[in-house]
């Protein structure tokens, strides 16, 4: 299966790296599609089958923590596998994105990393591709 | 402000500081460190600067500066384009500073709540210099590349918590 993956950042040399990196894991990528916030994330989401997000937390309109709220709470999107990618410091905030269901990812990571995690949280595998 | 960092805290800030750059530079740039700095780059003269501010219980700032080639690779590796735009080597050098700042105000130890960190600002010579003269460097590293050079520093201006506790 190709993932289908949305990436939102408000930076666009973040959105580029991150998806430079998803090339990098050598799994199956189908479209990849990019917010610049929250609420154009979920917008796309509605538009789009989406089968992974990589999100933001800090943004500007809504962060990544309102958009994740907004997932959960609409039954459509309530298991959709979320990545956090930030250079966020404050423990307290990253348990609260785990207590959403969302993996948290520091930066700056590894290709090996974004994999890892792809793979636990989506079930996807790469043996298409090996 | 009270900018005072005891001597552990400031070896960790450092620690961190190195660590956390040469990550980045690998894991985002795919630049890698060269063995030893040619005499030339020693020399070498400012090509661009960037800082990322951080707010918390402690504010301050994250300074980086290259020299040589390194604005251009950054951006080019970055985002994988021959001949990235001024523009675009201003925003790859800014995520650099921000990424690295995330990374280092952890460091600050158990006072180090940080709130925010704002967008990165790219910085002229003139307001480099500025910025250089207030707060507190705390710690500074230099990084050699085949590239070119980059010198990062980490400022501390002051440590609110502890201003709001003495004016309670």
């Amino acid at each position: 299966m190709a993932l289908n993956i949305l990436v939102v950042d408000d930076s666009s040399v973040m959105r580029s790296i991150v998806i430079k990196t998803l090339k990098m894991t050598g799994l199956p990528l189908g479209e990849i599609w990019e917010g610049s916030n929250g609420a154009e994330g979920l917008r796309i989401l509605q538009e789009q089958w989406i089968d992974l997000a990589i999100v933001d937390i800090h943004m500007p309109v809504m962060d990544g923590e309102e958009m994740i709220n907004h997932l959960r709470e609409n039954e459509q999107y309530q298991n959709l596998p979320v990545i956090v990618v930030s250079s966020e410091s404050d423990p307290s905030k990253i348990e609260m994105m785990h207590r959403k269901g969302a993996t948290f990812i520091h930066k700056p990571f590894k290709p090996e990393t974004l994999k890892e995690v792809m793979i636990a949280v989506t079930g996807v595998s790469n043996e298409y591709t090996d | 402000m009270n900018t005072q960092i005891d001597c552990d805290v400031r070896a960790k800030i450092e620690r961190t500081l190195y660590e956390s750059s040469v990550s980045t530079f690998e894991d985002t740039c795919f630049m890698y460190l060269a063995p030893e700095m040619e005499e030339e780059q020693k020399e070498l003269p400012l090509e661009a600067a960037s800082e990322a501010r951080y707010r918390g219980d402690w504010t301050g700032k994250l300074l980086i500066e290259t020299r040589g080639g390194m604005l251009e690779a950054i951006a080019s590796n970055i985002l994988s384009l021959d001949e990235p735009s001024l523009q675009q080597k201003k925003d790859a050098l800014g995520e650099i500073a921000n990424i690295i700042c995330g990374n280092v105000v952890i460091s600050l130890g158990r006072h180090g709540r940080v709130s925010k960190i704002e967008s990165p600002k790219f910085l002229s010579e003139e307001e480099l210099q500025t910025e250089e003269d207030i707060g507190s460097c705390v710690a500074g590293i230099t990084l050699n590349f085949f590239e070119g050079r980059a010198d990062i520093k980490f400022y501390v201006d002051g440590y609110i918590a502890a201003k709001e506790q003495n004016s309670d």
